[in-house]
């Protein structure tokens, strides 16, 4: 492999490795708040990147109930998305009310909330198919506005190449990253959720509103999510309802590797996982798919707790 | 009468052949949860069984001559073997996978059914993403694979039944409900984790080598996360404290699609209505699902919904020699 | 003098970077009562968890009948004959109380995996003798009326001498019992002394208890040991202890 294509690589892996990142933040955000995975979260991925074609004013193609429809007006794709993301958002919250939190006001225990997520994630699915069809989406390439499909940062003669989109999805997970972590650690909201993180009665017996902050913590997860969607859509199309079912389960991998419920953790095992499938030689590309959940396996089997997670004590 | 049976048959013979089939995974994943064990692996050794019976009834026996079926016998050695490899196959992962706990081994498991599909999508024996078609059949119509999957289903029940009432059974519910407390009874986890894990595996491989032959075909979309989820929430709706809730979940939620389709084909309901009826069932499906979770969290069936119509125990008598004094607390 | 059942020399467990158990050193001897008290937080449960293989310890030597069980796990360490109950009882909630003491005998069993599930005639006596041994045992506790009850909805009295009984179908030749009288009145504490007593006679038991209430602990124990701070600090007959002015410190300096 030669230097030009492995710093491709590299980029390529940092690229995808961050939106992994912002996605599995999704994850860990509920995990640590609620000690429960969010199979929906997935969906909501695929969600926020329908909600973002939609936005633009595009058309839906033959398919479904809203087939050839569209909004009558277009946004430029940077609004678009954060529409997308807050529609994403929205949808969180609402699963949150009308799911989980009446399955913890009966004192359902966790296997229940699992089993309601993975059926909520059948139900998005198929309301995605049954809308707009099982065809694949893609952004018009203009949605990058007029920039050049591809940036060289080497010179003619030793040409290094990454492509624009790559750039850009590095750039605004990035941003998202740095404001999640400014919202975390110095806003009076992000102490409250790390304290109901650490314990959630002791946190509302403080006169934290948990109710209203585990609204908010789905919101933000759902937001998150449907960034990441957007994102992935940008860099190779929505290739259908379910585009985030296979990317959700990746994004398990990620925050096992980095530590169930740990921030920065999920940060590293996102760009750990995204350079691991990188560096997959092209030959063996099809192995690529594999590399998340060799990764998530072994690291099951040889540090449970992941990179950044703290060893749990078993009391007797 | 009799018309209105061959034709029952003939239109619902595949539909019920996939109940007994969704009975019995639903069984695979409720071994392991007996002793407290969330593994959602039973697809990965379907998918495995599957492979075995489809590669060896195409490649390892000589063609059939056209117009004869494929012999039952060497089903049974598909099928023996494919309990074989799954046995094996689940004590190498199960040995240090057990040791996880909780939603660590569901994904854990997860992680190893993605595994073995994404190999079966990339090996030349597995047919890569083609998969193996053209399967001999060993009967002429589907509904005939009850010859094979009702016995198996009956089997499995009265396995069930004795397992529950077995010494092994309490040990697994031990260790389902106290972990620390069962060991101090001198149950040795590791074995009984093992032992449940392997019976889902093996049942859930010879079910995949039926399935090879039932589907005709069979790729790396028959061993997928999708099923995990189809078979969990078999158990969970079904409900989870008993294996009649498995048997009963996977068959109500096997046929409800098909009961959704029924009904969308009812005259003089509105358009829109047949329309999502027939095109949305899954939407239904999905948030059934959800909803069962808040409305049944015991699942349809517990133990004291089956006790309703359990004969009253057989009045056992204490034996009265030598009762010890005790102080009257 | 009597046999030595069990030794342990010099235990210790760390937890982090915190002693909860500091190179501790004692003999239980066939056949006595001996106790173990202690402020809370002083190692009593960590030592009962560290005999009885739930806690590897950090370093030391546990011995049962000369034979080195350091270290061994829990269900093999079980199987040696040690039974015990816990502070915060743990019950198998969701069965009943049958089920739960026929858990106990677990290990009497003679027939294997497969037997036991096909239902041959040997597992079927087996399983005949099981239940009524766990109706016996039962009615022992006074909880033959209650037998198929789910063992969560007992009272707490009742849950705690479902334990013991749980415990006793072991067939265990050393019992621990960890805080057996909690929550109970002293006339309560003076039945489960006798009963304690009884069962030793009944079983051949030596038995090793964790108690709070010294008065019970003095009449009942033949020997007691102190620990506080997960140190040693007293070891002897009720009076020796009572008199050692590094108990006195302890229980006094709280």
């Amino acid at each position: 492999m030669n230097i030009a294509l492995f710093f491709q690589q590299i980029a390529n892996g940092l690229a995808i490795g961050s939106v992994y990142a912002i996605f599995a933040l999704g994850y860990t955000l509920i995990f640590s708040i609620l000690g429960i995975i969010n199979f929906a979260h997935g969906a909501v991925f695929t969600l926020g990147a329908y909600f973002t074609y939609t936005f633009m004013g595009l058309a839906f193609g033959f398919n479904g109930l809203l087939a050839q429809q569209k909004l009558p007006f277009g946004l430029p794709f940077p609004i678009a998305l954060v529409l997308g993301g807050l529609a994403a958002g929205a949808i969180g919250v609402l699963i949150e009310r009308a799911f989980f939190r009446p399955l913890r006001m009966r004192g359902g225990d966790s296997l229940l909330t699992l089993v309601s997520s993975l059926g909520i994630a059948v139900a998005i699915v198929n309301i995605i198919q049954y809308l707009v069809g099982a065809e694949a989406y893609a952004y018009p390439m203009s949605a990058l506005g007029g920039l050049p499909p591809s940036v060289n940062f080497g010179t003619p003669e030793s040409p290094l190449i990454v492509r624009t989109v790559q750039i850009v999805i590095f750039a605004v997970s990035m941003i998202i990253l740095a404001g999640l972590t400014y919202l975390i650690n110095a806003t009076r909201t992000g102490k409250a959720l790390r304290a109901v993180a650490e314990d959630a009665t002791t946190a509302s017996l403080l006169g934290i509103n948990t109710d209203r902050l585990i609204m908010f913590t789905f919101f933000l997860s759902g937001f998150v999510g449907g960034i990441a969607g957007t994102l992935v859509g940008l860099s190779v199309t929505v290739t259908g309802p379910y585009f985030g079912i296979a990317f959700g389960l990746k994004g398990l991998a990620v925050i096992v590797l980095g530590g169930l419920g740990s921030i920065p953790g999920a940060v590293i095992g996102g760009l750990v996982i995204g350079l691991a499938e990188a560096l997959v030689p092209s030959q063996s590309s099809a192995l690529k798919e594999a590399v998340a959940f060799a990764i998530l396996f072994v690291i099951l089997l040889v540090r449970p707790q992941g990179i950044m997670g703290r060893v749990q004590v078993q009391k007797v | 009468m009799i018309e209105f049976l061959t034709n029952f048959l003939s239109t619902y013979g595949f539909l019920i052949v996939s109940m007994t089939f969704s009975a019995m995974l639903a069984l695979s994943l409720y071994l392991p949860l007996m002793t407290g064990q969330l593994s959602l692996a039973s697809p990965g050794f379907y998918a495995l069984g599957g492979y075995i019976a489809a590669w060896m009834s195409t490649e390892l026996y000589p063609p059939l001559a056209t117009g004869t079926t494929f012999p039952i016998p060497s089903l049974f050695v598909e099928m023996l073997i494919a309990a074989v490899a799954c046995a094996i196959l689940a004590l190498l992962v199960g040995v240090p996978a057990l040791r996880l706990r909780g939603i660590y081994l569901a994904l854990a498991t997860i992680a190893f059914v993605e595994v073995l599909r994404v190999l079966s999508l990339n090996l030349d024996v597995t047919g890569k993403a083609i998969g193996i078609f053209n399967i001999p059949q060993p009967f002429v119509t589907k509904i005939e694979y009850l010859y094979i999957s009702l016995p198996m289903l009956i089997v499995c029940i009265i396995f069930m039944y004795r397992l529950e009432r077995s010494r092994v059974g309490r040990a697994f519910r031990a260790l389902r409900e106290d972990e620390l407390a069962a060991t101090a009874m001198g149950i040795n986890p590791t074995y009984y984790k093992v032992l449940a894990f392997m019976m889902g595996a093996i049942l859930a491989g010879m079910v995949g080598a039926v399935s090879a032959h039932f589907l005709n075909t069979w790729n790396a979309r028959q061993g997928t996360f999708d099923l995990s989820i189809l078979v969990l929430a078999y158990v969970i709706i079904g409900g989870s404290r008993t294996f009649w809730g498995s048997i009963v979940g996977g068959m109500l939620l096997t046929a409800l699609p098909e009961v959704l389709r029924a009904v969308a084909g009812i005259q003089g309901l509105p358009p829109f209505l047949t329309g999502f009826l027939t095109e949305g069932r899954l939407i239904i499906y999905g948030f059934l699902i959800a909803l069962g979770t808040l409305f049944f969290p015991q699942g349809l069936i517990t133990p004291e919904f089956l006790r309703r119509f359990a004969r009253p125990p057989k009045a056992s008598t204490p034996t009265k020699s030598k009762p010890l004094q005790t102080p009257s607390t | 003098m009597s046999n030595v059942v069990l030794q342990a020399s010099k235990l210790t467990r760390m937890f982090g970077g915190l002693c909860a158990v500091n190179e501790v050193s004692f003999d239980v001897l066939e056949g006595e009562i001996f106790g173990l008290i202690g402020p809370n937080g002083a190692g009593k449960t960590t030592l009962f968890n560290l005999v009885t293989g739930m806690t590897p310890p950090t370093s030391g030597r546990l011995t049962y009948r000369g034979q080195n069980i350091t270290g061994l796990r829990a269900h093999r360490i079980a199987a040696l004959g040690i039974a015990r109950t816990f502070q915060n009882i743990r019950l198998f909630g969701n069965l009943s109380a049958l089920e739960n003491v026929m858990i106990g005998q677990h290990l009497s069993a003679t027939t294997n995996t497969v037997s036991s599930i096909v239902g041959l005639p040997a597992s079927r006596r087996e399983e005949n003798k099981t239940r009524d041994r766990a109706y016996e045992l039962l009615e022992m506790v006074n909880l033959l009326s209650k037998a198929d009850d789910k063992a969560r909805n007992f009272a707490y009295g009742d849950q705690r001498r479902l334990e013991i009984a749980r415990a006793l179908a072991l067939n265990p030749q050393l019992l621990l019992l960890d805080e057996p009288g909690a929550g109970m009145n002293p006339n309560e504490k003076a039945e489960l002394s006798t009963f304690i007593r009884q069962m030793r006679q009944q079983f051949n038991l030596t038995i090793v208890l964790i108690e709070h209430h010294v008065p019970m602990v003095m009449g009942l124990c033949d020997r007691i040991a102190v620990l506080n701070f997960g140190l040693l600090i007293a070891l002897g007959n009720p009076a020796q202890v009572q008199n050692d002015p590094a108990v006195i410190e302890a229980y006094l300096g709280d």
